[in-house]
């Protein structure tokens, strides 16, 4: 396991009048090389969530385990800065904490701070770039002055030059045009598949990660709704509206066509595409179990 | 996200007592007479009737007496430096201890002694204005109170806006601040686990993302008030409505009557 949680309850500026719990009780378990979802209505933990898995945040009850490395709450926590450059965290806006007037620099920084060598971080960030789908070009030119697609995706890769094994993102396709968006889970789904990284994204538009993703997990008023795969959730995806989200549209379709023709035992076809070939090739197959699915037609 | 809880500036604490319903500008009003009082306040008698006042006032607000002292506790240097200065500058009354051309004597102790009282008294008695009072009916408040002034050409819509968008980003930078902290933290900048040598360096990779965006949101909040029409010093309708009543004559009366009591002393 990548990320273990075992009854992690998270309380804001505990002992005073503002006193706000954000986790109750959490349990979790990520496996290494997997594609996490984590989705949840506003201010259901999703972000306090992320900030336990590096340490940001220790927990005030129960115990993080990340990698080989255990947090518990009540304890002296042990030195976390190895344990940062192994997880990758990509705040919202992460281009609002770029601050190097040039993108090299930036993403020299955080290779920079765990002890790399000039020569190797300027590797790791050539590399970053790369594998962040940006050209070369851009290492020498001004962050501010990149297009908001660019510098998104720059300012992942600030935090990808530190090579981490494990890379959580806080809703890192918000404000990104269509284009944009489509783009950057490609590539985050890349890291995970050829790199075997472990990669957890925080999403509001579960539609573009559904098809990605290999799991799910649902938070709903800092507790664990739900944690599961696409194909569990595709099966009861009213959960969801429990939880104060709306249903995606491909869980939506997929569940009507699923109990059209009942077909709740195979994988769900959650892209638009996919969906319609399924569809397509559904009705150029003879009835077979006499549900007659084109009733009303002949 | 949730604010630092160290920071109480500008905060209020909502406890819906008496003080809290009074009027804003009463309230200011109050304040400015209490800071009178204190500098009238010579003896150890006026402080004393002065700090049972104060403690009465405090303990009726319902907000717990600790929070009080935290909003006093930032000073506290500088209270310890005022005492110190005054203890050693002033050479008149009896020689407590002397060592050379070094003495103190009892009237430095004395005054020294007063001057942190009447300090710790302002600023916790103060804290009580904004501890009660919203940012919102505060700066209401202080447009009430200078309105008098528009006639020499003063322009309290301008002072008072200035002064409630300072204080209504003051939290939303601090969590902005906070944010980029730990964004930095994650990319291997920890402040709580470096030197000082290396904290220094580090402050620019906060500095320069944080007054970055404080400058875009100043852009964005001059353009959004733009689109909605707004218009300095035009005559606006108010959703609350300040409304001057029975208690916050008492209020006031109150003070004056402490004032005077304290002169008297």
């Amino acid at each position: 396991m990548a990320i273990q949680l075992q009854q992690v309850s998270y309380i804001y500026a505990d002992r005073s009048l503002w006193k706000q719990t954000a986790l109750h009780d959490i349990d979790l378990a990520v496996p290494q090389g997997s594609m996490v979802g984590i989705a949840g209505a506003t201010g259901s933990g999703k972000s306090t969530l992320l900030q336990l898995f590096n340490g940001i945040l220790k927990p005030t009850g129960g115990s993080v385990r990340v990698l080989d490395v255990t947090i518990k709450a009540g304890e002296k926590s042990p030195k976390l800065l190895p344990l940062r450059r192994r997880v990758g965290l990509v705040f919202q806006f992460p281009e609002q904490q770029m601050f190097e007037e040039t993108v090299e620099k930036d993403l020299c920084f955080g290779p920079l701070n765990f002890g790399l060598s000039l020569e190797e971080a300027k590797e790791r960030a050539h590399r970053a770039l790369l594998d962040m789908g940006l050209d070369p070009a851009l290492l020498a030119r001004n962050p501010f002055k990149l297009s908001g697609g660019q510098m998104r995706k720059a300012a992942i890769a600030s935090v990808l030059a530190m090579d981490p094994d494990i890379l959580v993102l806080d809703e890192p396709t918000a404000t990104l045009d269509p284009l944009s968006r489509a783009e950057l889970i490609t590539l985050l789904e890349r890291l995970c598949r050829e790199q075997g990284r472990t990669v957890i994204i925080v999403t509001h538009r579960m539609d573009e990660l559904l098809p990605y993703a290999d799991s799910w997990v649902v938070l709903e008023k800092g507790r664990k709704a739900f944690q599961g795969s696409a194909q569990e959730l595709a099966r009861d995806p009213f959960i969801l509206e429990q939880c104060g989200l709306t249903v995606p549209q491909s869980l939506r379709y997929w569940r009507a066509v699923a109990d059209r023709f009942g077909l709740d035992n195979e994988a769900p076809c959650l892209t638009a595409e996919s969906l319609a070939e399924r569809i397509a090739s559904l009705c150029a197959q003879p009835e077979e179990d006499g549900r007659g699915e084109r009733d009303g037609y002949e | 996200m949730v604010m630092n809880e160290k920071l109480l500036l500008g905060r209020s604490i909502e406890t819906g007592s008496w003080v809290h319903r009074l009027d804003a500008r009463a309230k200011l009003t109050g304040m400015i007479v209490y800071v009178a009082i204190i500098l009238l306040s010579r003896s150890w008698l006026a402080l004393a009737l002065l700090a049972v006042f104060s403690l009465t006032v405090m303990a009726s607000t319902r907000i717990p007496l600790k929070y009080f002292i935290k909003a006093a506790k930032p000073l506290r240097y500088l209270m310890l430096f005022i005492f110190i200065v005054q203890m050693l500058s002033v050479k008149e009354g009896a020689v407590w201890f002397s060592a050379g051309s070094f003495s103190l004597h009892e009237e430095g102790l004395r005054l020294g002694a007063f001057s942190v009282i009447r300090m710790v008294f302002l600023i916790t008695f103060t804290a009580l204005l904004t501890f009660t009072t919203t940012p919102g009916k505060l700066n209401q408040g202080l447009e009430g109170i200078l309105s008098p002034f528009r006639r020499l050409g003063l322009s309290p819509d301008r002072i008072t806006l200035m002064i409630s968008i300072a204080l209504r980003f003051i939290p939303t930078i601090l969590d902005e601040a906070q944010i980029i902290m730990k964004a930095q933290a994650s990319r291997g900048a920890d402040l709580q686990e470096l030197s000082l040598k290396e904290k220094a360096k580090m402050l620019v990779s906060l500095l320069v993302p944080v007054i970055s965006s404080a400058f875009r949101r100043a852009q964005d909040l001059v353009y959004s008030m733009e689109a909605r029409g707004f218009r300095m010093d035009a005559r606006r309708s108010r959703y609350h409505r300040p409304k001057w009543g029975g208690a916050d004559t008492a209020f006031i009366a109150m003070f004056v009557v402490l004032g005077i009591a304290i002169v008297i002393l």
